[in-house]
């Protein structure tokens, strides 16, 4: 889907900044704006979703997952920007990283339970 | 301008590879505290014993993740109290869930040595340990 899909070009551009010694970037930092506006979009999406459904699967873990992918982007920009190195920029393409991990997470939560 | 951790004034532990290491200690702080509210609120009847352990790993990473941002000389002695918890905790709780599984029937962060998390939990404290020598 379309999240992972942005989130993984962003962290292999995040990457390939950080092996090229560069500090974070407002470019980078836009493209993140970006995984952010869809990441909102997903949780009003899921929310949606859990609550047309009648279903049994682990509600509260559903929603703290959805938080946890739009909390994750705007944390790791504040903390990464602060440092003027490419250890910043290596922040990002972590957080970057992991949101196709956090997706697959949210779809296996509402699939059912996992072990 | 190119700086490096190593050039870092005062060997902070959140400048250079540190500012990378608080970000990873954040997010296992953010996973094992979202884990163990779940856990406690949703079925603590089922397991107290895992749940229990699953704040506790939270609490953990929290302090970790704090007092290696934070970087000061009492932050760094908190740092390594609670890094060192965490690797007795993490060979622990690893090693007990793999003798007792019927005790976890949820996984902790630190279940089968992390092995829910890439084995991360495993690694983490060895590279926290390691840095805050490193940065001495």
């Amino acid at each position: 889907m379309a999240i992972m899909a942005v989130a993984l070009l962003l962290a292999a551009w995040a990457f390939a900044l950080v092996l090229a010694n560069r500090p974070p970037g407002v470019p980078l930092l836009a493209g993140g704006a970006v995984l952010e506006a869809l990441l909102i979009g997903f949780l009003i999406g899921g929310l949606t979703q859990m609550a047309g459904s009648h279903r049994e699967f682990a509600r509260a873990e559903f929603v703290m997952y959805l938080l946890a992918c739009v909390a994750i982007p705007p944390a790791a920009a504040a903390w990464g920007w602060e440092e003027r190195s490419r250890a910043g920029t290596a922040v990002l393409a972590l957080a970057f990283l992991i949101m196709p991990v956090m997706v697959i997470r949210v779809q296996q939560v509402w699939a059912g339970p996992v072990g | 301008m190119a700086e490096t951790g190593d050039r870092a004034p005062a060997r902070s532990t959140s400048r250079g590879f540190g500012r990378v290491l608080v970000a990873v200690y954040g997010l296992f702080a953010l996973a094992a505290t979202a884990r163990s509210a779940v856990q406690i609120a949703t079925k603590f009847h089922e397991a107290p014993l895992a749940y229990l352990l699953s704040a506790f790993a939270a609490v953990v990473y929290v302090v970790a993740t704090v007092s290696l941002a934070r970087g000061d000389a009492a932050s760094r002695r908190v740092a390594t109290v609670a890094i060192s918890i965490e690797l007795a905790g993490v060979i622990t709780v690893g090693a007990a869930s793999e003798l007792f599984s019927t005790a976890f029937p949820d996984a902790t962060v630190w279940t089968g040595f992390g092995s829910g998390y890439g084995f991360v939990p495993l690694v983490l404290p060895f590279v926290g340990l390691w840095w805050l020598r490193h940065t001495r």
